[in-house]
């Protein structure tokens, strides 16, 4: 159809137009070449009946047409009542291979289906094929797909294809609907001058609750605090049961900042998103705080794998501006930097 | 995007099994038998096919292949291509006997260099070709076995061969399940995809639409073209008649309920002769006339008399080279086809012999049982045709005389001609075998010497005699009843049921049916086998309604289908009438019946219906419901879990893990791995062996 078209259409076409669509959107069958033989052949036969009257001539060519009939038949069978669902991975990574799991059910409750091919987009013949499918069973595979740019993207509909039963012609169905993913930008381990660059660490505390080593303050026992930071001295000096809070390490918690917009020069742009995004990756699996800022772009400081998802993210959704901000970014206003709080790594975009 | 190349796969070489050759070879003979009956081998073509074939599934048993790649192979096929363009020109009867054994060649080629599944599937569609060959000129109901085998061997051959394929292991392809379709599964889907296969193909053969004639053959081998049936009456040849069991015809009376043989001998008229030369019964001056099939369809060819016995046959006539179209005495009306036919003045009907079986229907007018007269007989003869049918050769006198002291006191025509066919019939004996006893004329010598011949002699003698005595009277040649096959309401007539009798011109009458013949008293009467009539109907069958289906057929059952439907509502409605109750109850269950049909359509939420519990949690429900904890209305599998394990009665965190288990089943769509399934059942290990624990003390 096309979306353009303002005429006004008459019901009849506009009727023909939509089963056209209809069948080309959800139906192929393609014949092979010895599907194109029995056709030239149930057409040979049937010119050849028709013009001498013979009877028999007339009896071979229903035989073709019933044996091209019931393999249709036996093919939408065999396709009809599967379910196929594409579980992706939690993350993706931009020009990297990912695995994403499918899953085949047969929701059908008598018959089996047999000889199912998995389809992947892209026209790529099977990567996965089941033999025969029980009714009401499913089975599980993985087909590997490689997304080549970072942001939202749609994965293309996986379709089921066919052969059954006489591999005269292959049928092949849409299978899912079109799945979203988020691609985060391309992550690479860090150079080893990198490593050094950013590894060097400060003495600075921050003077907050937290994890570290250093003692921050004793206070009584509470239910659920951890048996090992009892505090024995204080406990059998005060006879009240007194834990120990430790102190956030401060040394290494990082602001990693993008400088410039990255409007100007698109591959420079990825570049330093890929670069912004490993430095991130780096620091929070050492255990490191980071903070995210960028034009229109802010993640608050944080550490552990969440607060990866959440760098990845903004920076899978970071588009120039001029375009809509990325969600769970905040606001331009963020603290700023505590002097000896925070180190800040720049990271050009332009 | 994905992962892979993006060119279509090659088809895997998978090697043939044994059980697919086996299918194979089964299709190959199936073709064989189809060229067989399509007259293509004889004995010799099948002495030699039949060990060829033979020797290639021998050769592929013992793993010996002929490299097709091979120059000396392809050189060989170069010449075969040189000699079957030399044998299609030159050496062969027809273009198609040049192609079959072209055919033929090129099996026993495949055979010897197929290696792939992918190879043996040119080796399928060459058998299907051998029955296309053989449906040209096949028509015997042997090819309908030939063509259910087919249809069965070929479905499983080709379910088989791409199974196979399929189950072959393709680069970058991961096979989830078992490999390939077990062997049950395949021949359940071989039985019902053949069951299938033969319902349609039924059902497409008989709506495809006909527009031309049917059963016209590029070739057909006409066979014996004239035996027992002649278009003259020569006597005076001698020795043993051979008796031609073949069949000429098979006549099905329609349009009658009882048995047609309590109607009297009935005789397949076919050709009237009406001079005699003293040795020979001929048509001295054919009179014909020509008669162009009407927009009717029919040809009118007779003029009703009022005799009150019409009588509808339908008429399986074979090819054996005949002029003459057959039909009960006499023929009013005839659907024939053919564009075109002649009749003559003595009512014999006459059309192009066909080269092929033909069906047509004849309407004729029975002769009524003496004393009784039609009630519009045909005119007196003229003088001219009083000549005519009382013309006489110079005979011996005393065959004359002869017939004077036969018919002696007999007071009109019709008592004459009564005498004269007694005195034969009683005096006179039946033979096939005839000696020439003297130097007489035949007829002379039958009269007075042999006194024994048979049904010519005994028709032209009856004839001649009554002629002799001033009664006009031709012969007439054509079939006798033949044998009744009660399967199929039909009469089964051969060619040795071949006959002569005499029509004699009777006053008052016209033209009345004399047989002198004692054929009857002679042989010994015939009753065949039930095999045989069964097997003859199913042949009549197969004429009937495959050979000589025809667009007629098509529009007669669309007719009927459209008249029954429409009495079928008038008929419902005087039903209900009539059985009010009993229509009440039955629309009542046709109304529950598709309710529940579909109601059990519906997704099991949208009926109410209870959610399938997996196992696990429906035992653990179990366990937990003998302690006396049950679900409450409304309340969530989650909800419980919790106020189970806050009651303390029970393992809370086996049931806690159970119910969790249960909720990535139900709703997640997971069923439990096996290893999940272990831990599952530690947990409702767990449930039994912990007995229930007092409630803690606050």
């Amino acid at each position: 159809m096309n979306p353009t078209s303002s005429a006004p259409l008459r019901p009849g076409v506009l009727a023909r137009r939509l089963v056209r669509w209809w069948w080309r959107r959800f139906r192929t069958i393609r014949p092979t070449r010895e599907g194109w033989w029995c056709l030239f052949a149930a057409t040979g036969l049937g010119v050849a009946a028709v013009n001498t009257g013979n009877n028999l001539a007339y009896l071979l060519c229903s035989m073709l047409l019933a044996i091209v009939t019931v393999s249709g038949a036996l093919s939408d069978l065999a396709l009809r009542g599967l379910r196929l669902r594409l579980v992706p991975p939690d993350e993706v990574y931009a020009g990297r291979a990912a695995l994403f799991g499918v899953v085949l059910v047969n929701r059908k409750r008598r018959l089996a289906s047999h000889s199912i091919d998995v389809v992947t987009p892209g026209g790529v013949p099977a990567v996965l094929h089941v033999a025969r499918l029980p009714p009401g069973a499913e089975r599980l595979g993985s087909v590997e797909l490689r997304l080549p740019r970072r942001g939202r993207h749609r994965v293309p509909s996986f379709a089921l294809a066919t052969r059954f039963p006489f591999g005269l012609f292959v049928k092949t169905w849409p299978a899912t609907g079109a799945t979203e993913v988020l691609v985060f930008p391309a992550v690479f381990p860090l150079s080893r001058d990198r490593e050094r660059e950013i590894g060097a660490a400060g003495d600075a505390t921050t003077r907050r609750r937290g994890r570290g080593h250093e003692l921050y303050n004793l206070r009584p026992y509470r239910p659920g605090d951890e048996p090992r930071l009892i505090h024995w001295p204080t406990t059998a000096r005060a006879g009240v049961v007194t834990v120990r809070e430790l102190e956030e390490d401060a040394g290494l918690d990082t602001r990693i900042v993008l400088a410039g917009t990255g409007a100007r020069d698109a591959a420079r742009l990825e570049v330093g998103l890929s670069e912004a995004g490993s430095l991130a990756v780096h620091l929070l699996r050492a255990g490191v705080a980071v903070e995210l800022v960028g034009p229109g772009m802010w993640v608050p400081l944080d550490r552990g794998r969440g607060q990866e998802t959440r760098v990845l993210t903004a920076l899978a959704l970071y588009a120039p501006p001029g375009g809509p901000p990325a969600p769970g970014a905040r606001s331009l206003v963020y603290p700023a930097t505590l002097a000896g709080l925070l180190r800040q790594l720049v990271v050009d975009l332009d | 995007m994905t992962k892979g190349a993006s060119s279509a796969p090659k088809t895997p070489d998978v090697p043939i099994s044994a059980a697919l050759r086996i299918g194979l070879y089964l299709l190959l003979t199936d073709g064989i038998v189809a060229l067989e009956l399509g007259d293509f081998l004889g004995v010799r073509g099948a002495a030699v096919v039949a060990p060829l074939l033979a020797a290639c599934f021998w050769a592929e048993l013992r793993g010996w292949r002929v490299d097709g790649r091979s120059p000396v192979v392809r050189g060989l096929v170069v010449l075969a291509a040189v000699l079957s363009v030399a044998d299609v020109a030159y050496l062969a009867e027809t273009v198609l006997d040049g192609l079959v054994r072209l055919l033929l060649f090129l099996v026993v080629y495949k055979l010897l260099t197929q290696r792939t599944v992918a190879e043996s599937r040119t080796v399928t569609f060459l058998a299907f070709f051998m029955l296309v060959a053989s449906a040209v000129s096949a028509f015997g109901v042997g090819f309908l076995g030939v063509l259910v085998a087919f249809a069965g061997l070929v479905t499983w051959v080709a379910l088989y061969q791409n199974a196979s394929l399929e189950a072959a292991p393709v680069p970058g392809r991961v096979v989830l399940g078992a490999p390939s379709i077990p062997g049950s599964s395949l021949a359940g889907l071989a039985g019902g995809a053949s069951a299938g296969v033969l319902l349609l193909t039924a059902a497409l053969f008989a709506v495809l639409p006909r527009v031309g004639l049917a059963a016209l053959p590029l070739r057909a081998h006409l066979g014996q073209m004239v035996s027992g049936f002649s278009e003259r009456v020569e006597l005076g040849d001698y020795g043993s008649i051979l008796t031609n069991d073949a069949v000429a015809m098979r006549v099905q009376i329609l349009d009658m309920a009882g048995d047609p043989t309590r109607l009297g001998p009935l005789r397949w008229r076919g050709i009237a002769l009406d001079e005699f030369d003293g040795r020979a019964w001929s048509v001295r001056h054919p009179r014909r006339t020509r008669l162009v099939r009407p927009a009717g369809g029919s040809f009118e060819v007779g003029s009703l008399q009022g005799s009150g016995l019409i009588l509808r046959q339908e008429i399986f006539l074979e090819p054996f080279g005949a002029e003459a179209v057959f039909g009960a005495t006499r023929a009013l009306r005839l659907v024939y086809p053919a564009g075109a036919m002649a009749v003559d003045d003595m009512g014999s009907v006459t059309a192009m012999p066909s080269r092929s079986r033909i069906v047509y229907t004849v309407e004729s007018e029975l002769e009524l049982p003496s004393p009784f007269r039609p009630r519009h007989p045909p005119p007196s003869l003229d003088d001219e045709a009083r000549q005519r049918y009382l013309q006489l050769p110079v005979l011996p006198e005393r065959i004359h005389a002869l017939a004077r002291q036969a018919a002696a006191g007999a007071g009109d025509p019709t008592e004459v001609a009564r005498r004269l066919n007694a005195f034969l019939s009683r005096e006179f004996r039946y033979t096939l075998t005839l000696e020439k006893l003297s130097e007489l004329d035949p007829l002379d010598e039958f009269l007075f010497v042999r006194r024994a011949g048979h049904c010519e002699y005994f028709a032209a003698a009856l004839a001649v005699m009554l002629r002799s005595l001033g009664v006009p009277s031709r012969v007439v040649n054509g079939f006798q009843q033949g044998e009744w096959n009660p399967l199929g309401h039909y009469f089964i007539v051969r060619l040795r049921d071949a006959h002569s009798w005499v029509e004699a011109y009777l006053p008052g009458a016209g033209w009345v049916t004399f047989d002198p013949s004692p054929r009857a008293l002679a042989e010994p009467p015939r009753a065949p086998s039930p095999v045989f009539l069964y097997l003859d109907m199913l042949r009549l069958s197969w004429n009937r309604y495959v050979i000589n289906w025809s667009l007629r057929d098509q529009v007669d059952i669309a007719l009927a289908v459209r008249g029954h439907a429409g009495d079928l509502g008038p008929a419902l409605a005087e039903a209900a009438r009539t059985h009010a109750r009993a229509a009440q109850l039955w629309l009542a269950l046709v109304v529950l019946a598709v309710a529940g049909v579909i109601w059990r359509s519906q997704p099991a939420w949208r009926r109410g219906a209870a959610p399938v519990l997996p196992d696990f949690y429906r035992k653990a429900l179990r366990m937990v419901g003998r302690r006396g904890l049950r679900p409450g209305a409304g309340e969530t599998a989650r909800e419980f879990g919790v106020r189970v394990a806050r009651l303390g009665s029970v393992e809370g965190e086996a049931f806690g893990r159970l119910t969790r288990a249960y909720e990535r089943s139900r709703f997640g769509g997971r069923s439990p791995t096996r290893h999940e399934r272990q831990a599952l059942d530690g947990c409702l290990t767990a449930l039994i062996g912990r007995p229930p624990a007092r409630p803690a003390s606050a």
